[in-house]
């Protein structure tokens, strides 16, 4: 018979627990208040503390209906579209012996670690209908009209599911990862073939962690906004984000009703997160128990070629094509599929590198970007543990909070972050403080879901052993819990790091003229310069995550296991 | 009550000019103070501001429309010239600019020094919120009174940016190309052309100048063509240099300027009806964290900081100063024929109607 979770509650787990559940309900319930009375304000729409409340905003919402439903549609396919690719390529690269797995699991990664905006801009410079390259191709080889067209829903959705529906890969393969496969083992034993096992076994235990990534990337495909801007605006489809990127970039700022478009945005997730905790309610999914397992990968035979196939054009679509269309672009003053030999220069790297400004964010994002990972770690698994763990009263509402931040989109998000720390009385606006806050704020779905579905696979029972042996909640913790949650923690804290250093929407409001990043900075040059140049900056944004990562992940790893070894 | 002002024999009129009088005597006082302040010459231009205090604040902070690239390049030039006194900025549209700016100032942070709006209509709502403070430049006298803010000494019109149309000449002859404003509405030219978002302060003075020329019907007509909406300048000629687009209606001379220089098969075209143009302003706000610097940014921005706005390929506006060296391209502003808004405060009235036109013509 399990023993309950907790008996007691040690003071430690309370005051550290609690504190920390406090202190994230505050970073994230603050701005809200802010976001929600903007939302209801009536009259001058500048003018702050608002004059009047009432529902004019929400009233006005029916005349977006259009963008609404865009929106959603947009969202649902990008959604689908990640989770099978996700799923799919987590299963082949973590459960089956794929040739050159570590090869591929590296490169399925790195659409996650570039900004949006360059998938969305490789995309637009191959399958925009007259200039894409694969269409001047096609005309070149005596085609007529466009072989493909990207501008528009379709595109968007296929951009958006390659580039930001990759956190679904990461999410789920760190699920799998903690699986134990005997249990997949034990369905082939008794005569499952490989696709049933996948479906009525490892599908069912992997349930958590996939429809955590679900919610996830539901609402980040709800908030995406770079692929709309680039891919919609020339078919003039829009989304709830480029709408309200031009109502709050207009003058006179329409931020009442861009805020009351976000907040409505509350209603959608919910109801997502409501549906998970029904489904995940009452079921368990325990795979990591008492006794020791070492992942193995199931031998799958000559069909390995086929997988890896699949995987190869996966990463030929989200990583090799849109790369290469970059670089060829980044060395051309103007970027023609066919171009003279005059055309070449590397200009565009030259400006690159002599803005000052530029060299400054680089260094700030990475800054951002480590500490954001390593406190949204710390923060994001206490919370983890607390909701899925503890008895502590209203960890339940606990888990709704810490995904109102994903819920609206983040543009609208930063405003009343800005509002918020605006009349804080401590002078943190406008500083790199106020940035850091604000990307653990906004990342603390993140961090949560990710961790989240990872715990959940943990027996409990493992905790309550070390509880009976008298081991206290920290060093219970230290021990047990976070050793086995290793790959769920280095998977949190890599997307948490990548996602601060590609930030867009909170930056733009809230850096100061001393805590740039580098994210608006190449957004920018999108704007105001070129394709050209913007990929050129946005490939040395790349490459520079890269080359941090590949110092960052190996440093962290040693550190955790030192820290578990030593403890 | 009105026995006893007519004692003292008060007309209604007497009133409200003696109402005036007193609500405008603080910006009075503060002209009188500013004028009085000692005139010193400083590199090749004149400054009312106290330069060893403007030193030792040693910042001055510059919230600007302008992008990333361009606002470092300015802030650099300044602090090239005033190395003691750092210069920062701090971009963002217009719009959100306007919005921040605001919210700062209710939350009574007072961090920004100068502001640069994209469009006139944005500066009058600033002045009209009290939000400049009364700077009487020694440096008014290079600009006619019309490009300064009425009074002088809140704003002055820190460059100018005009437009005409644009085609490639890959998917457009020279024959068949618009050679007038009206040519837009020809039907061919349908799902063909672009122009910016309602954000754009160009777009909002050229609805209004063809609006004035050719009535209402002309965007009527115009909407027709199911027009693409964009951004920034530089999106409208990357598309138009590809060929994504045959024509630009709004095409700005500086982005033209821009992908000229890259090899860009486009050209321009200028309408024998004119060029609508609009300006930035730039000002100092009221209780500026640095206020000696932010009268010597001011001053160097009427001077100096001209020809970086000339010259300087993120810039590109041709200079309001009283006879501006010619443009890049050999060009000067005054070789078109400009058009601007003759009415500024029946321009600056007509933004929301325009926005709210203009968005439902670009399907918002």
């Amino acid at each position: 018979m399990p023993v309950p979770a907790v008996k007691a509650r040690p003071p430690m787990q309370l005051v550290i627990g609690g504190g920390v559940a406090l202190v994230a309900a505050i970073f994230v319930l603050y701005p809200i208040f802010y976001l929600l009375q903007a939302a209801f304000a009536v009259g001058d729409p500048n003018v702050r503390p608002p004059e009047a409340y009432g529902l004019d905003n929400f009233a006005r919402l029916p005349d977006y209906w259009e963008i609404m439903l865009n929106t959603l549609s947009v969202a649902f396919a990008a959604t689908l579209m990640a989770l099978v690719f996700g799923f799919l390529t987590a299963w082949i690269l973590t459960r089956t012996n794929v040739p050159f797995r570590k090869t591929l699991e590296q490169m399925m990664a790195v659409p996650y670690y570039v900004t949006p905006l360059l998938g969305a801009l490789a995309w637009s410079l191959l399958g925009a209908p007259e200039s894409g390259f694969i269409n001047q191709v096609w005309r070149a080889m005596g085609g007529t009209g466009a072989l493909i067209d990207v501008t528009g829903a379709v595109g968007i959705a296929w951009v958006m599911a390659l580039f930001e529906g990759s956190v679904a890969f990461v999410m789920i393969s760190a699920v799998m990862r903690s699986m134990d496969p005997s249990l997949e083992e034990a369905s082939q034993v008794i005569g499952a073939g490989r696709f049933r096992t996948m479906m009525k076994v490892t599908l069912p235990l992997v349930a958590p962690g996939v429809l955590g990534a679900a919610i996830y990337v539901f609402a980040e495909m709800l908030g995406s906004f770079t692929a709309a801007l680039v891919l919609g605006t020339p078919s003039r489809f829009y989304v709830i984000t480029t709408a309200i990127y031009q109502l709050v970039s207009q003058y006179p700022p329409r931020m009442p009703l861009a805020a009351a478009m976000g907040v409505s945005l509350f209603a959608v997730m919910f109801i997502m997160l409501f549906l998970y905790r029904r489904v995940v309610a009452g079921r368990s999914y325990v795979t990591v128990g008492g006794k020791a397992f070492r992942p193995r990968a199931m031998d799958v035979g000559a069909f390995r070629w086929v997988l890896f196939g699949i995987c190869f054009l996966y990463v030929f679509l989200s990583v090799i094509l849109p790369f290469a269309t970059l670089i060829y672009a980044s060395v051309q003053r103007l970027a023609v599929a066919f171009p003279a030999a005059d055309n070449f220069t590397l200009e565009h790297y030259r400006t690159a590198f002599s803005l000052n400004a530029i060299r400054s964010a680089m260094g700030n994002s990475l800054v951002l970007g480590f500490f954001t990972a390593t406190l949204g770690v710390a923060v994001t698994g206490l919370i983890a543990w607390l909701i899925q763990r503890s008895r502590l009263p209203g960890r339940g509402v606990l888990e709704y909070i810490v995904m109102f931040p994903q819920a609206v989109p983040r543009l609208v998000f930063a405003f009343g972050m800005m509002w918020a720390w605006l009349v804080f009385p401590i002078p943190i606006y406008g500083t790199i403080w106020l940035l850091l806050i604000a990307y653990v704020t906004v990342f603390l779905p993140l961090g949560v879901r990710t961790i989240t579905g990872v715990l959940v696979q943990l027996d409990k029972s493992l905790e309550e052993c070390g509880e009976m042996c008298g081991a206290s909640w920290g060093y219970r913790l230290r021990t047990i819990t976070m050793p086995l949650l290793r790959p769920g923690l280095l998977a949190a804290w890599l997307l948490i790091f990548i996602a601060s250093v590609r930030e867009l929407g909170a930056s733009i409001l809230l850096m100061g003229p001393n805590s740039k990043v580098i994210t608006p900075a190449i957004v920018e040059a999108f704007f105001s310069s070129s394709s050209e140049l913007t990929a050129a900056m946005a490939l040395i944004q790349t490459v520079v995550i890269g080359l941090a990562i590949l110092v960052l992940v190996p440093l962290i790893k040693r550190a955790s296991q030192h820290g578990s070894s030593s403890a | 009550m009105t026995k006893g002002i007519s004692r003292f024999n008060l007309s209604r009129r007497g009133i409200l000019q003696a109402g005036a009088a007193t609500l405008a005597l603080p910006a009075i006082l503060r002209s009188t103070a500013a004028q009085a302040a000692p005139v010193t010459k400083v590199l090749d231009f004149e400054t009312s501001a106290d330069i060893a205090k403007a030193e030792a604040e040693g910042e001055v902070l510059f919230y600007t429309h302008d992008s990333d690239p361009a606002g470092a390049a300015l802030m650099e030039a300044f602090t090239k010239d005033f190395p003691k006194i750092k210069g920062s900025y701090l971009r963002a549209q217009t719009g959100a600019l306007f919005s921040k700016l605001l919210a700062e100032r209710s939350a009574g942070r007072y961090v920004c020094d100068v502001v640069q709006f994209s469009d006139i209509a944005t500066a009058l709502d600033l002045q009209k919120r009290g939000g400049y403070e009364l700077y009487d430049s020694p440096e008014k006298v290079k600009y006619d009174a019309r490009f300064l803010s009425t009074p002088p000494g809140y704003f002055f019109q820190a460059g100018v940016t005009f437009c005409g149309i644009a085609y490639n000449t890959d998917r457009v002859s020279e024959a068949e190309a618009p050679k007038t404003w009206k040519d837009l509405l020809d039907p061919k030219w349908r799902n063909a052309m672009s122009c910016k978002q309602a954000t754009s302060g160009t777009q909002f003075v050229q609805w209004y100048e063809l609006k004035r020329l050719y009535g209402d019907e002309f965007w009527k007509e115009f909407a027709k063509q199911r027009p693409r909406g964009f951004d920034s300048r530089a999106q409208l000629f990357d598309r138009l240099a590809k060929g994504d687009d045959k024509i630009c209606a709004m095409a700005e001379w500086a982005g033209y300027e821009l992908v000229r220089a890259r090899g860009a098969k486009v050209k321009f075209v200028a309408p024998p009806d004119g060029l609508p143009a609009t300006v930035t302003a730039a000002g100092i706000v009221s209780k500026p964290a640095h206020p000696e610097a932010a009268k010597l940014f001011i001053d160097w921005l009427m001077t100096r900081g001209q020809v970086i706005y000339q010259e300087n390929k993120f810039f590109l506006y041709p200079s309001l100063s009283k006879n501006p060296p010619p443009m890049p391209g050999g060009m000067k502003l005054s070789d078109f024929k400009v058009l601007y808004p003759q009415d500024v405060a029946a321009f600056a009235a007509s933004h929301a109607t325009f926005v709210k036109e203009w968005n439902g013509m670009m399907g918002l």
